[in-house]
Order: structure tokens, then C-alpha cells, then sequence
């Protein structure tokens, strides 16, 4: 008998157990992971467990859908530069960051009838897509011959980009990486706050103020989701402190809290909101947005 | 002794892919929603992982909307292998005065279902999720948000 073995053995079993209980059997083959040398972290899979609330905030698609029922405007160069995508290949956080920010844009031109610009960006989250490890959703080699043969059909055209963006969940999903997608749909929602903020500063349409003024709601649930993943990645509290300025810039602006304290479903197109007070929120959106992409 | 501390090591590695593991084909069930989103568009879905404990529990999704857009939720509970009841809310469980929008009671036993809302800037669904019986102990639910595009 080898006492010796035995506290190996049961360190093993340690182990396996320890790693087991951490991450259940992934789908994503390695060879994903490996080429996108995605860090799936284990912290993510254990808040998820514990979460007794969660959150489901809403796609860059159908944000950009509701802005353009505002009467929005398309402005040329508010978009993030698609040439930028090979500087993003660093951290997790980026990453998944500017892969939120790419899809805004895309849902942005599309939701405009800019096929050209689209389909560039789709090109540009597929390439951010493969740093996350999400190569599946994007894996149809046809897809910029799809794009093309569906140009003519807008219909065709949003259902084909939903059927990527469902596979881009279900493969998050699968690949335990429930924090990336919240951070993408933080970068989403930011894009999406920046462009409205430009189109109003340009048309002083009063709806898309109104539209920017909703969008800016969802701020509340987005820091009940990041703080429950606040200790995934080491930029977290800097990216909560930045969402929670805007938050308080939104909360401070006189007109609208006084409308919201009397009714939370207060209707932001019977408000005269001067720009002056819209102007802090702003700022705060721009300095995010800036700092997300650059 | 080896062999018994190989026992040990084998024992322990299953007791963990028994007790740990929840088996859940989220593709499969992504797809058995999406059947039911239609003429809505698919917006997102939020897996949960229901563990069931000694008592009552209940797990919460906070789902922002924009006011006046109409909205399509649908629920896939085949995953599960005891039943929970889903509820809709216009505000927190944390909330007092909340009012039911909806509930799953009437659904009966169908494990697919889904409920139109509008007029709403933050929608709670609720799982009610009953005490643990032997043999019962986790399953998965999806919730799919569709909305109308125009």
C-alpha cells in the first residue's frame, strides 16, 4: 500500500470536481476556443447560478428599429470606423465591447437601407465575432452572397441578419459566456445613445429626443446586470461608474424628474425639455462611447 | 488503498456530472420558441436555470421595453422536469403594490405558450418554482421577447 497516493488521488478528485462544477460540457468546439483565445471564465458561469434576478435587455436591432419609427435621420460618419476591428483584439472586455458597438452600427445602416455600409459591418462583427469565439454564428461561407441575393428584400434582409444575431445568443449561451453578451449589449445600447444624440444635436427632431430619453431608461437595468457580473473582468467598476454618471445626468435633468416623480410612465413627447438640461447626458454618453473605442 | 483512492476519484467526479450538470439544448429549445414568435420579430431570450430547493423559490427576469412598441413573450419549458408557474408583472418582486398581467395557471400543462403585452416600460416575469421532490432537482426555462418591427 502507497499512503503517498492517497492525497494525490483525492486532490484529483478535487480538481475534477472543482472544474466540473464550474463549467458544464461546452458545445463550442476547441478548436473555436483555441483560435480565439477567449478566456471562459469560470466566475461567469458561477454568478450566473447564483443569480435569483436576471436581465434581459434589448438587441441593437430592435433599438435601431423603434429610433427609426422616430423619424431619425441617417448622419454619414457617426459609425464607428470598421477599420478599427483588428485594434480591439486584446482584452475580453473590448472585445466584446466593440463587437456590441459593430452590431449598432450595422442595425443602424440597415434599419436605413444602407446595404453597402450593412453588409461592411456585418463583416465587421463576424471578424469581432471570431475573437469571441462565436465563429459558428458566422460560419455560413455564403454569407456575403446572401446578403447580396436578399438586397433587394428589406424583409429578407433583417430576417437573415436576426438569424445571425439568434445564433450569436444561442452560441454565448452555450459557450458560458453570459457576461461577454451583457458587455456587448452594453457597447450595443451606448452606440445606439451616441448615434441618437448626434442625430438630435443635428435635427432637434423632439422624438428623437423623446426616443433618446427611453433608451436612456434602460440605464437602470444595465447597472443591475453589470453589478451582479462585477467582478468578470478588471474593467467592470470603471464601465459602472461611467454608466452610472449617465444615470444620475439623466436623473438630474430637472423637467423630466419632475415628470417621473408625479408618473413613472410619463409620456416624453408632452414634455418641453430645454436642451440646455439635455446637455450633461450628453457629454457623459460621448466621453463612454469615446473611451469604448478608442 | 490505490484502488480505493481511485474509488474515491471516480465517485466523486460522478456525484459532481450528476448534481452539477444541467443538460439543457438551448438551440433546441431557441428553435421550439421561435415557432411561436411569429408575425413578431425575435428580439432576444434569457436561458434560466431553474434549481429546485427545499421550499418555494422564485427567479426573476427584468425585461426593459419601450413604452407603446408591442411585444411578444414566449416561454419554453420543456427542459424542466417538474412544472413551474410563470408569472408576469409590472414591477419587482421586491415591489408591494404589483399588479399580475399575467399567469400560467390557465396555460394548464402546456409547456409552450406565449403573451402579448404593450404599454409597459419594464415587464418582470416571475418563475414560481415548487419544492424539490426525489430524483428532482434542475431543469432549464427560455424566455423569448419578440417585437412587431412596423
Amino acid at each position: 500500500m502507497n499512503l503517498r497516493i492517497l492525497p494525490a488521488a483525492f486532490l484529483t478528485a478535487i480538481v475534477l470536481v472543482s472544474c466540473n462544477s464550474k463549467e458544464e460540457p461546452a458545445s463550442v468546439s476547441s478548436e473555436d476556443a483555441d483560435s480565439a483565445n477567449v478566456a471562459m471564465t469560470d466566475s461567469s458561469a458561477i454568478a450566473e447560478e447564483n443569480h435569483a434576478v436576471s436581465y434581459n435587455l434589448p438587441s441593437a436591432l430592435q433599438i435601431a428599429s423603434v429610433f427609426k419609427k422616430s423619424g431619425a435621420a441617417y448622419l454619414l460618419n457617426v459609425t464607428n470606423d470598421k477599420s478599427n476591428v483588428s485594434k480591439y483584439n486584446t482584452s475580453n472586455y473590448k472585445k466584446a465591447l466593440n463587437f456590441g458597438i459593430y452590431s449598432a452600427d450595422l442595425a443602424y445602416c440597415l434599419s436605413n437601407k444602407k446595404y453597402q455600409e450593412s453588409k461592411e459591418y456585418l463583416k465587421a462583427c463576424k471578424d469581432m465575432g471570431s475573437f469571441l469565439g462565436i465563429n459558428k454564428a458566422f460560419e455560413d461561407n455564403r454569407i456575403p452572397e446572401r446578403f447580396d441575393k436578399n438586397i433587394s428584400n428589406e424583409d429578407s434582409l433583417i430576417k437573415f441578419v436576426t438569424h445571425i444575431q439568434r445564433q450569436t445568443d444561442v452560441m454565448f449561451e452555450e459557450n458560458k459566456q453570459k457576461h461577454i453578451k451583457l458587455l456587448a449589449l452594453v457597447g450595443a445600447w451606448t452606440e445606439s445613445l451616441y448615434i441618437a444624440g448626434e442625430v438630435y444635436a443635428k435635427d432637434k427632431n423632439k422624438k428623437v429626443r423623446n426616443n433618446l430619453l427611453e433608451q436612456l431608461l434602460f440605464s437602470g437595468t444595465i447597472l443591475k446586470a453589470l453589478n451582479g457580473y462585477k467582478d468578470t473582468e478588471p474593467e467592470m467598476q470603471s464601465l459602472i461608474s461611467s454608466v452610472s454618471r449617465i444615470r444620475s445626468d439623466f436623473d438630474q435633468m430637472p423637467v423630466v424628474a419632475a415628470a417621473m416623480a408625479k408618473d413613472e410612465n410619463t409620456d416624453f413627447n408632452s414634455l418641453d425639455i430645454p436642451d440646455t438640461e439635455l446637455l450633461p447626458v450628453l457629454q457623459s454618453i460621448k466621453a463612454l462611447r469615446t473611451d469604448m473605442v478608442n | 488503498m490505490k484502488k480505493i483512492a481511485l474509488s474515491v476519484a471516480v465517485l466523486l467526479g460522478l456525484s459532481s456530472f450528476q448534481t452539477d450538470s444541467i443538460l439543457c439544448n438551448v438551440g433546441e429549445l431557441e428553435t421550439k420558441a421561435g415557432n411561436l414568435l411569429d408575425p413578431y420579430k425575435y428580439d432576444s431570450s434569457e436561458l434560466t436555470k431553474i434549481v429546485y430547493k427545499d421550499k418555494e423559490t422564485v427567479s426573476e427576469i427584468e425585461v426593459p421595453l419601450f413604452i407603446g412598441e408591442k411585444y411578444r413573450f414566449v416561454f419554453e419549458l420543456e427542459a424542466l422536469p417538474k412544472r413551474v408557474e410563470v408569472q408576469i408583472y409590472n414591477k419587482s418582486k421586491e415591489s408591494k403594490n404589483r399588479k399580475l398581467l399575467f399567469s400560467s395557471k390557465a396555460m394548464g400543462d402546456k409547456s409552450e405558450f406565449q403573451f402579448d403585452i404593450s404599454l409597459l416600460r419594464t415587464a418582470y416575469v416571475d418563475y414560481i418554482i415548487p419544492p424539490a421532490q426525489d430524483g428532482v432537482h434542475a431543469g432549464c426555462a427560455l424566455f423569448m421577447l419578440g417585437y412587431k418591427l412596423k
